[in-house]
């Protein structure tokens, strides 16, 4: 047993999650072709207009969609599909926790292939100063409280369908994840009414953006994604955690320099236990570039299964350096 | 004054002052022990080479002077240079160095200023290019011009005050990079992502040979005395760090050994001691030894010349020379628990995190007399251990022998204290 949790410390989670983030994406791009269908309220972004290819649908599309009803449908018996809907995406979202957004997600992995490129090509990435970075972390709330009310707004009648899931129109995954599946049809703006010429408009921006951003720097979109603020609403009972002890913290940042989200906390707060903040991905990086043991660790059900060491740091650090 | 002690040049270097005091110092180290680890002798013979015999240091590339742990040396190695910590421990050259500094200042700083003062100085490390001069305490600060005065080239290294906000981060990472390019002219070597890589590469061995020597200290009772540790990390200030890190390992797998028989260095109730406040540098080492020889075991420390200068390890995210620099920048400035910073709350959490997991009885804070900023520091660590339940010793001291019967008689009672404690709480 002392073995086994030997070997997933010093793991090379760098490899472990290449393989990982590259069959879920093969399975929630590729998977419908094999049949297989894991429903409609999937917490990350397994697109919808994926079609044939998708096995699941990411819930931002279903969840809209529902909020649209007209307002007497959704104040009764519709109320009833809308609250099973996100019981069914809670469950989802509580096994894996933020962990959909830094394993699972197909948007995500896009970003941290983007990534991969970018140093390859050497060169060097960017990131927010802290004051910017303080005030672009509240747009993904702002995202995700448009998404709801826009559609709440349409089943109350004060304004009409063509603004109908409005959140996917500008959502990068509707444009970018259907090329994978040779589905070039999500790249055209829609004439037909003005709101769906802003919205696609806005949509083609916001993927062109989305293709630089996350080029020079990482986990661009993530920053912004609703799905993530949503997630962290959700995030007490979750299963899978992170969690730090600190007083075996020394604060040298090894953490914050891992982090793809840039989250100072990581590395400066010694006080809270569960360090996950809103803008984590669970990547798990963090856990990987501590070498104080035990200073950050990973719980499911609260028994954990990966944690900071020494050894693990220094393998994985001597790695880098014979590279 | 100076002239008078100047070293006579026929007689041989081992009848000097400098040599004298440092063969009364590490014949203590050597003979007052039995059982010190047979790997040890690397480091006894290193220091007999260097100090009493006055056998120059043989190293590759310019020699680039570091006066504080915050210079990367990581940069230095891949700029093709040799870092060499100037920090001195001798009595000699502090009353040499005592012409530049008002009376009441530290030790360190004058001993540092008078060893560069002095002609034919221990250890020789032979010419220095440049002297990296991180801005840490007023002190360090002022001795930039002096050095100066005396013929150095000189770099200001601006190490900011309080590093707990961004402003410090950024501002400190151009700083380094600064540096970066600094060396790079010095040395005529372009810092390359290979070169970069090789030298953290180098750092890295030393500093896991450290770690791991670190946690055999965790072992109780004791498989080795906190002595001769101080004597290995201040053996890293001048040695070839290949040739270091060969050594720690050598004395690593012999206490791997001592663990593996039951080998006990001290007696089962030695007080276990955690060591902070300013640094013992050679032949300083009179405090750790005067712990020792009454009968305390030295468990860990927290000083500049020892876990602070080699704990702490860098991680890497991206591979490129200018993430690397800032990744190496954040290794010097955010982990470090030196005084001159604002806030110390990040030294005493890593005292109280010392004092439970290496099961220590006791702390023994030294600070030199004029070392402002441990003499300031230790009112908030003596509270916050004291609320812990964890007793203290402060002890003011400087490079000079005279207080030593003194000192002995305090460290006895704190350690005979220390004992009547354990055998109450036993009770």
């Amino acid at each position: 047993m002392s073995k086994l949790r030997d070997a997933v410390n010093k793991v090379d989670l760098k490899r472990f999650r290449f393989w990982f983030q590259l069959a879920a994406f093969v399975l929630f791009v590729y998977g419908g072709y094999l049949a297989i269908n894991l429903g409609n309220s999937l917490p990350m972004f397994s697109c919808g207009y994926l079609r044939d290819g998708r096995a699941g649908v990411c819930y931002l599309l279903p969840l809209q969609h529902q909020l649209a009803r007209p307002w007497p449908q959704l104040f009764s018996y519709a109320g009833v599909a809308v609250l099973t809907g996100f019981g069914i995406f809670a469950l989802w979202f509580i096994v894996l926790n933020k962990g959909w957004c830094g394993f699972v997600c197909p948007l995500g992995t896009l970003q941290d292939w983007l990534t991969s490129l970018r140093q390859k090509l050497g060169i060097r990435q960017s990131g927010y100063t802290h004051e910017q970075f303080r005030r672009l972390t509240w747009i993904k709330y702002v995202l995700l409280a448009l998404l709801l009310l826009i559609p709440l707004g349409i089943g109350g009648g004060l304004w009409s369908h063509e603004v109908g899931a409005p959140f996917c129109q500008i959502c990068p995954g509707r444009m970018v994840l259907p090329l994978f599946v040779g589905d070039f049809s999500q790249w055209t703006i829609d004439f037909s009414t003005p709101g769906k010429i802003v919205l696609t408009a806005l949509g083609m921006g916001i993927t062109g953006l989305f293709i630089v951003g996350s080029f020079v720097k990482k986990r661009f979109f993530c920053f912004f994604c609703p799905m993530s603020a949503l997630h962290y609403l959700l995030s007490k009972p979750a299963l899978l955690r992170l969690r730090k002890d600190g007083s075996k913290c020394t604060r040298c940042g090894d953490c914050y320099t891992a982090c793809d989200m840039e989250i100072r906390e990581i590395a400066d707060d010694v006080t809270r236990k569960e360090i996950m903040t809103d803008d984590c991905t669970l990547c798990l990086k963090c856990v990987a570039a501590c070498p104080e043991k035990g200073a950050l660790k990973v719980d499911f059900a609260n028994i954990t299964f990966f944690e900071s060491t020494e050894e693990g740091f220094i393998k994985r650090m001597n790695k880098g350096i014979r590279k | 004054m100076s002239e008078i002690r100047e070293v006579p040049l026929k007689p041989a270097f081992n009848q000097s002052r400098q040599a004298r005091e440092a063969e009364v110092m590490l014949n203590h180290i050597v003979d007052d022990f039995i059982d010190n680890p047979a790997a040890m002798s690397y480091f006894y013979d290193l220091f007999r080479h260097a100090f009493i015999e006055g056998q120059p240091r043989d190293r590759e590339g310019p020699g680039i002077g570091t006066t504080c742990i915050q210079v990367p040396e990581e940069l230095i190695y891949a700029a093709g240079g040799t870092p060499v910590r100037l920090c001195n421990g001798a009595y000699h050259y502090d009353q040499v160095g005592a012409d530049f500094m008002p009376a009441k200042s530290c030790s360190l700083v004058k001993a540092t200023l008078g060893r560069l003062h002095s002609e034919k100085a221990v250890p020789d490390v032979g010419k220095l290019e440049l002297i990296v001069n991180p801005t840490t305490c007023d002190q360090k600060k002022k001795a930039a011009q002096m050095m100066e005065g005396m013929g150095y080239q000189v770099y200001d290294l601006d190490l900011p005050s309080a590093k707990d906000n961004e402003a410090a981060r950024e501002y400190w990472r151009r700083v380094v990079k600064q540096l970066a390019a600094r060396l790079q002219k010095v040395t005529g070597k372009k810092l390359t992502r290979q070169r970069l890589r090789e030298a953290m590469a180098k750092t890295s061995r030393a500093q896991a040979a450290f770690r791991t020597l670190h946690n055999f200290r965790r072992k109780a009772p004791s498989l080795i005395l906190g002595k001769d540790v101080f004597l290995v990390t201040n053996a890293y200030f001048f040695d070839d760090i290949e040739r270091w890190s060969a050594a720690v390992e050598a004395l690593n797998a012999e206490l791997a050994q001592r663990e593996a028989e039951a080998f006990s260095a001290v007696q089962k109730k030695a007080p276990r001691i955690v060591f902070t406040g300013s640094p013992p540098i050679f032949p300083n080492i009179k405090l750790p030894l005067l712990i020792e020889e009454a009968g305390g075991v030295v468990v860990a420390d927290e000083t500049c010349s020892a876990n602070r200068m080699l704990y702490d390890m860098t991680a890497v995210d991206e591979w490129l020379v200018s993430h690397m620099i800032e990744s190496i920048a954040d290794k010097y400035l955010k982990p470090c628990t030196c005084p001159i910073f604002t806030r110390n709350d990040d030294r005493i959490r890593r005292l109280l995190d010392l004092v439970s997991t290496f099961n220590a009885d006791g702390v023994v804070y030294q600070s030199f007399a004029g070392c402002q900023v441990y003499e300031m520091e230790q009112r908030s660590v003596a509270e916050a251990l004291n609320k812990a339940g964890i007793p203290m010793l402060y002890i003011e001291t400087d490079y000079s022998p005279d207080d030593m019967g003194q000192l002995s008689t305090r460290v006895e009672a704190f350690l005979e204290s220390i004992k009547t404690r354990k055998r109450q709480a036993r009770a």
